[in-house]
C-alpha cells in the first residue's frame, strides 16, 4: 500500500516569487486592486468611527459617572429644582449643568461646548478638573490657585491645555466666545492637562467655565441644562420623580445618548455601502490578474502535474498567492486609508453637524477594529476574486495544456447562463427591494444583486455589440478596425472583466449623479416654493444647517419696525422631547409661513387648503408634520395626534397637514407661535423672515441691517438669493463626500482596465511582433491599441446607462426613503448618460497609453519567438 | 564584397545577454545575396540563422554593421520607414505559421496590402487566385484554428507572397510540419517564388530542401560559412494540384 506522503507548498511557492520578481507588474496590480479597495473602506470606516468616537467621548467626559439626568424642554430648568433636590432631598450625589455649543474664533473654524459646571458638586461625576494646572504646578498638578480665579473672577474659563498651545493661548491670555452672534471676552484661568489620550480628545471640544458665567453667556440666567444624577437604587428615582415639576424629566444617560448617536446610522450606512462597491471593483481587478496568471502558468502547471503535484496543491497555491498578495494590499491600503480618512473626516463632520448633532472633530481616530476589518475584507475579497482561477488550477491535469483558446471557448460557453443570471439576480434584487419595511440593510443587498446581475450580463451584451460592430468598423478604419472587435470577443475572458469593472464604477457615476442631481433640483424647487420672504435673518451658529441661540429682542423689534418691512414672520426652532418616540424632535413654533402658500403638502385632510391649515396653526388646533417624520416613524395617513413633553407634561397635538421638508432627515413639528409659548414658556425667537415694501431693494436693505446692527450682535442676514444660494451650498457641501468617493470607484476600475489591457497585450505579444514584422506600423498598431480599449470603454458607458439608471431609480425611491425620508422628483437629463460614455471611454483610452508605449517599445524579434 | 549583390550584410554583429555575459550570435558577418536565386542558410539550433533573417529584415537591429537592401542600408532607416520598406519588399514566413486567430484566412492573406492603405476590392482576387493555386480557395472566410498546420503554413505563404514582394525570408517553415506535409509546402513555396523569380532565403535543418537550394550557407563559430562545393540538384515536379 503507496503511504500518503507530506507535501509542503514550498518549492510551488518560489516559482511563484520567481515568477513575481519577472513580472512584478501583474502582482502590483492586485495588491493594487486590493489596497485601493481596502483604504476606501478603512477610510470611510475610520472617519465614521472618529466621529463618532469624538461624540462618544465628548458625551462620556460630560456625563461622567452620572447615570441619569434631568432634562427639560428648551426654556431649561429652572436652578431652583436643584436647591430642592438638595436641600429637601438632600441629594448630595447630583450636579448642575449649563451647556451649549459656542464659536471661538482663536480656536478655528470647529464648534465648542460651553459646559458651565460647579467645581464643588463636581468630584462624584467628573474628575478633570483636578487635573487643572497653572503653568507652575506642572501638568497634572492641582492647582487651587488656578480655582479660586475660576470662581471668583467672573467670565473665566478653563481649556485644555495643549488646545491653548497649538493655538498660542497662554495662561491669563483672553478669548472671544462668539455665542448666537454676541461675543463675550473671557479669560483663560487654567489649563486642563489630562495624562490619558481619551480625555485629551474628549477635553478638546470643551471650555468649561463657572456655572454663572456660563448661563451668563448663554443666556440662561436662573436656569439650568440639565442636573446629573447617580441614583443608586429605584428608591432614589421614585423620590426624585415625585418631585420634579411639569416639562422635567428623568433620562438614562446611556440611553439618550445612543438615541443621538442613531440619528447618523443611515448616513453611516450609506457611505459604507458607497466603499463597498470600490471593494466590488478592487475584486474584478483581482479577478483578472489572478486568472491570467493562472493561464499564463498552464503549461507549467502540467509539467508539475505530471511531476506528482496534486491539483489540490496548485488549488492551494493560487489561494496562498491571494493570501499574501492581499494582505501586502491591505497593509498598503490600511495606510491609504488613514491619509484618506483624514480628508474624510473634515467632509462627513461638516455633514454631521450640518444635519444631525454638533461634534468638534480635531483627527482621525486609528480603530484597531476598523484596521482588522479592512485587512478581513481585504483578503477575503481576494480569497473570493480567486476562488475560480484556483479551480481552474484544481483542474489541471498532467495531458492538458489548456491554453487561452480553451479557457475562451468555455466563457463561450457560459454566456447564455450569463444572461441567465442576470434575469436570476435582478429577479432577486428587485425581490428583495420590494420587501415591505424600512430595512436598509437588505434595499442594498437588493441594489448590489442587481448591480452583479449587470456586471455578470457584460459578458453577452459585449460580444452582441462587438459582431455587430465588425462591419462598421471595417468600414471606417480597414483592416484594423475589422481586428478590434474581433480582439475584443476573442479575449472575452479578460476584456469582460475589465469591461464589467469599467461598467460598475460607471454606472455608480451615473446613478449617483441623477441622485444627486434630482436632489438637488428637488431642493431648488422646494427652496422656490418655499422661501418667498425678501430677507433672512439669525444668530450666527456654530453649525452651517442649524439654528442655536436666539435673537435679542431689541434686534427683533428694530427689525420688525424696519422701514420699507411690510410684514414679518419669526420662528423659533428647538429640540423637544417627544415621549412616542422616544428622542428629541425639532419643533418650529412660527407666527406665519414664509412661503406665502406655495409650500407642497404631501397630505392635507380631505377639502382643506393651505389657508386652512396655517389657520389651524394660528388657533393652537393643530401642527404640521415633516415628510421625513412620518416616514421615520412609520406614521399612518392620516397621522394620529403626536405626543410632545412640555412645560405642562405630555401633551397631545393634532396634525393637519403633512409638509415635504429637505432641511432635516429627523423630522420636524411645526406649530404656531402661540401655542408654542404657551406650552413651553419660551418667548426666543431663533429666527426673522422679513417681506419687504416691492420697489425695496433687498440688497441695499441687507446691508442697511447689517451697517447697523454691527457690534450689536453678529447676525446672519440673507437676502432671499443669497440664502437660496447658502442652502444650496450646504447641499453641495453635504454631497463632496460622495463625489470623492465616486472619483475613487472611478480609478480602480481604470486601474481594472488597464491591468487587463496589460495582460492581453503581454499575451499577444507574439501575434503583434507578427503585425509588425508583416508591416504594421507603430501608428497603426497605437490606432489598434486605441480602437479596441475605445469599443471596450464605449461598450462599459453603454451598459452603465441603463446599469446606472436603474441604481438611480433604486436610490432616489428605495434607499433615500428608507434612508431620509424625502421624496425626490427624478430628473434625467441627457448630460449624465453624456458623461457616462465620456468618463468610459477616457478612462479607457487613457488606460491604453502605457501598454501601447511598452508595446512600441518592443523587439519584434524577441516578441515573435516569445511564447 | 561585390556591391552587385541585391542583399549584402557589412560587419554584422549581434550578441544576447546571458546572465553577466554576452553571447556573440553573429561576430562580423559579410556576405551578399544574389537576386533571385534560392539560399539556404544551415545550422544547428541557436546558431543564428533566425537571428540573420530578422536582420534581413529590420525586425530585429544589430549590435553593430549594416544590412543593405538594394543599397539601402536598412539599419539606418527609423522603425517607422523600416517598417514601411518592409511591407512593401519583403514577405516572411515563419515556422509557427503565425496567422492572425481574429481574421479569415483570406483577410490574413491581404492584411500587408491593407495595412499599405489598399482597397480590399483591389487586392482580394490575386489574393484568392493565390489561395487557388496553394489549394485553399473554398476555406478561404474560414478562421485560422479552423486549419491544419499545413494548410495554415500555405496560409502562411499566400500573405508573404500577396503584395508581390521581391525577397522572401522563410525561417524553418516546414519545422513545425509532419515530412509529408512539409514537402507538400516546400514545393509549393519553391515553386511560387521561382515562377516570379523571387530571392529566397531560407533558414532550415532539412538536407532535403538544402540540395534544392542555389547557395548555401552555415552557420559556424558565430559566422557565414559558404558551402562553395554545393551543386544545385534538379528540382523535382511540382504538384500540379496545388
Amino acid at each position: 500500500m503507496i503511504e500518503p506522503t507530506s507535501t509542503s507548498l514550498w518549492p510551488l511557492l518560489m516559482t511563484s516569487m520567481r515568477r513575481a520578481t519577472r513580472r512584478p507588474f501583474q502582482y502590483v496590480l492586485f495588491v493594487l486592486g486590493v489596497a485601493l479597495g481596502v483604504a476606501m473602506m478603512v477610510s470611510v470606516d475610520l472617519a465614521n468611527g472618529s466621529a463618532t468616537k469624538a461624540f462618544q467621548l465628548s458625551t462620556d467626559a460630560i456625563t461622567g459617572r452620572a447615570t441619569h439626568r434631568l432634562v427639560s424642554g428648551p426654556g431649561g430648568i429652572d436652578q431652583e429644582l436643584y436647591v430642592q433636590l438638595r436641600r429637601e432631598l438632600g441629594y448630595t450625589n447630583s450636579a448642575p449643568l449649563v451647556d451649549g455649543y459656542v464659536n471661538i474664533p482663536e480656536f478655528g473654524d470647529q464648534p465648542f461646548r460651553l459646559f458651565g459646571v460647579d467645581p464643588f458638586a463636581e468630584p462624584p461625576f467628573r474628575s478633570y478638573l483636578g487635573g487643572v494646572g497653572a503653568g507652575d504646578g506642572g501638568p497634572g498638578q492641582f492647582n487651587p490657585n488656578a480655582l479660586t480665579t475660576f470662581l471668583s473672577e467672573p467670565n473665566s474659563l478653563f481649556v485644555l491645555s495643549s488646545l491653548a498651545a497649538e493655538n498660542g493661548i497662554p495662561l491669563g491670555g483672553e478669548i472671544t466666545l462668539d455665542r448666537a452672534g454676541e461675543m463675550t471676552t473671557v479669560t483663560i484661568a487654567g489649563l486642563l492637562d489630562p495624562q490619558d489620550e481619551s480625555n485629551q480628545r474628549a477635553l478638546s471640544g470643551i471650555v468649561f467655565a463657572d456655572i454663572s458665567t456660563a448661563q451668563e453667556i448663554l443666556r440662561m440666567q436662573g436656569k439650568l441644562t440639565t442636573i446629573d444624577l447617580i441614583i443608586e437604587d429605584e428608591a432614589d428615582q421614585a423620590a426624585i420623580e415625585a418631585i420634579l415639576p411639569d416639562g422635567v424629566r428623568l433620562e438614562n444617560t446611556a440611553a439618550s445618548s445612543n438615541a443621538i448617536q442613531q440619528m447618523t446610522a443611515a448616513f453611516e450606512l450609506n457611505l459604507t455601502a458607497l466603499s463597498l462597491l470600490a471593494l466590488l471593483v478592487g475584486m474584478f481587478l483581482i479577478y483578472n490578474t489572478v486568472t491570467f496568471s493562472v493561464v499564463q502558468r498552464r503549461p507549467m502547471f502540467a509539467i508539475l502535474r505530471c511531476l506528482g503535484v496534486t491539483g489540490g496543491q496548485l488549488f492551494q497555491l493560487i489561494l496562498v498567492e491571494a493570501v499574501i498578495l492581499s494582505l501586502l494590499g491591505s497593509l498598503i491600503g490600511l495606510v491609504l486609508g488613514v491619509i484618506l480618512g483624514r480628508s474624510l473626516i473634515v467632509l462627513i463632520t461638516q455633514t454631521i453637524n450640518s444635519f444631525y448633532f454638533v461634534v468638534n472633530v480635531r483627527s482621525v481616530i486609528v480603530d484597531p477594529w476598523s484596521l482588522g476589518k479592512g485587512v478581513f475584507f481585504g483578503v477575503a475579497a481576494a480569497l473570493i476574486a480567486s476562488f475560480f482561477p484556483a479551480l481552474e488550477a484544481y483542474r489541471t491535469t498532467p495531458g492538458s495544456g489548456l491554453r487561452r483558446s480553451t479557457l475562451e471557448s468555455k466563457v463561450e460557453g457560459l454566456l447564455p447562463k450569463l444572461f441567465g443570471a442576470w434575469i436570476i439576480l435582478c429577479a432577486i434584487g428587485a425581490g428583495l427591494l420590494a420587501l415591505p419595511g424600512r430595512n436598509l440593510i437588505v434595499a442594498f443587498a437588493g441594489l448590489f444583486a442587481i448591480l452583479i446581475g449587470f456586471a455578470l450580463v457584460t459578458p453577452p451584451v459585449t460580444v452582441t455589440l462587438m459582431n455587430w460592430a465588425v462591419r462598421p468598423m471595417n468600414a471606417l478604419f480597414g483592416a484594423i478596425g475589422r481586428m478590434a472587435p474581433r480582439d475584443i470577443t476573442r479575449s472575452l475572458s479578460r476584456t469582460s472583466v475589465a469591461i464589467a469593472a469599467l461598467m460598475t464604477a460607471v454606472s455608480v457615476i451615473v446613478g449617483v449623479s441623477i441622485m444627486i442631481g434630482s436632489f438637488r433640483g428637488t431642493v431648488v424647487q422646494w427652496l422656490d416654493q418655499t422661501l418667498q420672504a425678501d430677507i433672512f435673518i439669525s444668530p450666527t451658529s456654530a453649525t452651517a444647517n442649524r439654528v442655536e441661540g436666539s435673537l435679542n429682542p431689541e434686534v427683533v423689534s428694530a427689525l420688525t419696525e424696519w422701514e420699507g418691512v411690510t410684514a414679518s414672520s419669526t420662528a423659533r426652532v428647538v429640540q423637544v422631547f417627544s415621549p412616542q418616540f422616544d428622542r428629541p424632535i425639532t419643533v418650529a413654533g412660527v407666527n406665519g409661513d414664509v412661503s406665502q402658500g406655495q409650500r407642497p403638502y404631501a397630505w392635507l385632510p380631505d377639502g382643506w387648503d393651505h389657508d386652512d391649515v396655517w389657520n389651524a396653526l394660528a388657533t393652537g388646533d393643530g401642527v404640521i408634520l415633516s415628510e421625513p417624520l412620518v416616514l421615520r416613524e412609520e406614521l399612518s395617513y392620516p397621522p394620529e395626534p403626536i405626543t410632545l413633553e412640555t412645560n405642562q407634561g405630555a401633551v397631545d397635538f393634532p396634525v393637519v397637514a403633512v409638509m415635504y421638508d429637505y432641511s432635516s432627515d429627523q423630522g420636524m413639528i411645526w406649530m404656531g407661535s402661540d401655542n408654542y409659548q404657551a406650552k413651553w414658556n419660551d418667548t426666543e425667537i431663533s429666527t426673522i423672515a422679513l417681506f419687504i415694501d416691492e420697489n425695496g431693494n433687498p440688497d441695499d436693505m441687507v446691508d442697511d441691517m447689517r451697517r447697523t446692527f454691527a457690534g450689536r450682535q453678529d447676525l446672519v442676514i440673507n437676502s432671499n438669493r443669497s440664502l437660496r444660494e447658502t442652502s444650496i451650498d450646504i447641499f453641495d457641501q453635504t454631497f463632496a463626500i460622495t463625489s470623492a468617493l465616486r472619483l475613487l470607484a472611478t480609478i480602480v476600475a481604470f486601474i481594472g482596465v488597464l491591468s487587463a489591457l496589460m495582460s492581453l497585450q503581454l499575451e499577444r505579444k507574439r501575434e503583434l511582433g507578427v503585425l509588425r514584422a508583416t508591416g504594421m506600423t507603430l501608428r497603426q498598431m497605437w490606432q489598434l491599441s486605441f480602437l479596441e480599449t475605445g469599443l471596450m470603454g464605449l461598450v462599459a458607458g453603454l451598459i452603465a446607462i441603463p446599469t446606472g439608471f436603474v441604481l438611480a431609480w433604486v436610490l432616489i425611491y428605495v434607499i433615500n426613503v428608507r434612508s431620509f425620508g424625502w421624496t425626490l422628483q427624478m430628473d434625467l437629463q441627457p448630460a449624465y448618460f453624456l458623461q457616462a460614455l465620456a468618463v468610459a471611454l477616457v478612462a479607457a483610452l487613457l488606460a491604453a497609453i502605457y501598454p501601447s508605449f511598452k508595446l512600441g517599445q518592443m523587439i519584434i524579434a524577441s516578441a515573435i519567438r516569445s511564447d | 564584397m561585390s556591391n552587385n549583390k541585391i542583399i549584402r550584410f557589412e560587419n554584422l554583429k549581434k550578441g544576447f545577454p546571458e546572465g553577466n555575459r554576452i553571447r556573440h550570435v553573429l561576430n562580423g558577418v559579410s556576405i551578399g545575396f544574389d537576386e533571385g536565386k534560392f539560399t539556404a542558410l544551415l545550422g544547428p539550433s541557436g546558431s543564428g540563422k533566425s537571428t540573420l533573417l530578422n536582420l534581413a529584415c529590420g525586425i530585429e537591429e544589430p549590435d553593430a554593421g549594416d544590412v543593405y537592401i538594394k543599397d539601402v542600408a536598412i539599419t539606418q532607416l527609423t522603425d517607422h520607414d523600416r517598417t514601411l520598406f518592409r511591407r512593401d519588399n519583403i514577405g516572411f514566413i515563419f515556422q509557427f505559421f503565425n496567422l492572425i486567430p481574429t481574421l479569415t484566412v483570406l483577410e490574413n492573406i491581404i492584411l500587408p496590402q491593407e495595412l499599405a492603405g489598399k482597397k480590399r476590392r483591389d487586392i482580394e482576387s490575386a489574393a484568392i487566385e493565390l489561395l487557388d493555386k496553394v489549394g485553399l480557395a473554398d476555406r478561404r472566410d474560414t478562421f485560422p484554428d479552423r486549419l491544419s498546420g499545413g494548410e495554415q503554413q500555405r496560409v502562411a505563404i499566400c500573405r508573404a507572397l500577396a503584395h508581390d514582394p521581391w525577397l522572401v525570408l522563410a525561417d524553418e517553415p516546414t519545422g513545425n510540419l509532419d515530412s509529408k506535409t512539409g514537402v507538400i509546402v516546400m514545393d509549393l513555396l519553391l515553386k511560387l517564388t521561382s515562377e516570379a523569380g523571387k530571392t529566397l532565403i531560407m533558414a532550415t535543418h532539412s538536407p532535403q530542401v538544402v540540395t534544392l537550394a542555389d547557395r548555401v550557407f552555415r552557420v559556424q563559430s558565430s559566422t557565414l560559412v559558404e558551402d562553395v562545393e554545393h551543386v544545385p540538384a534538379a528540382r523535382p515536379q511540382f504538384i500540379e494540384d496545388a
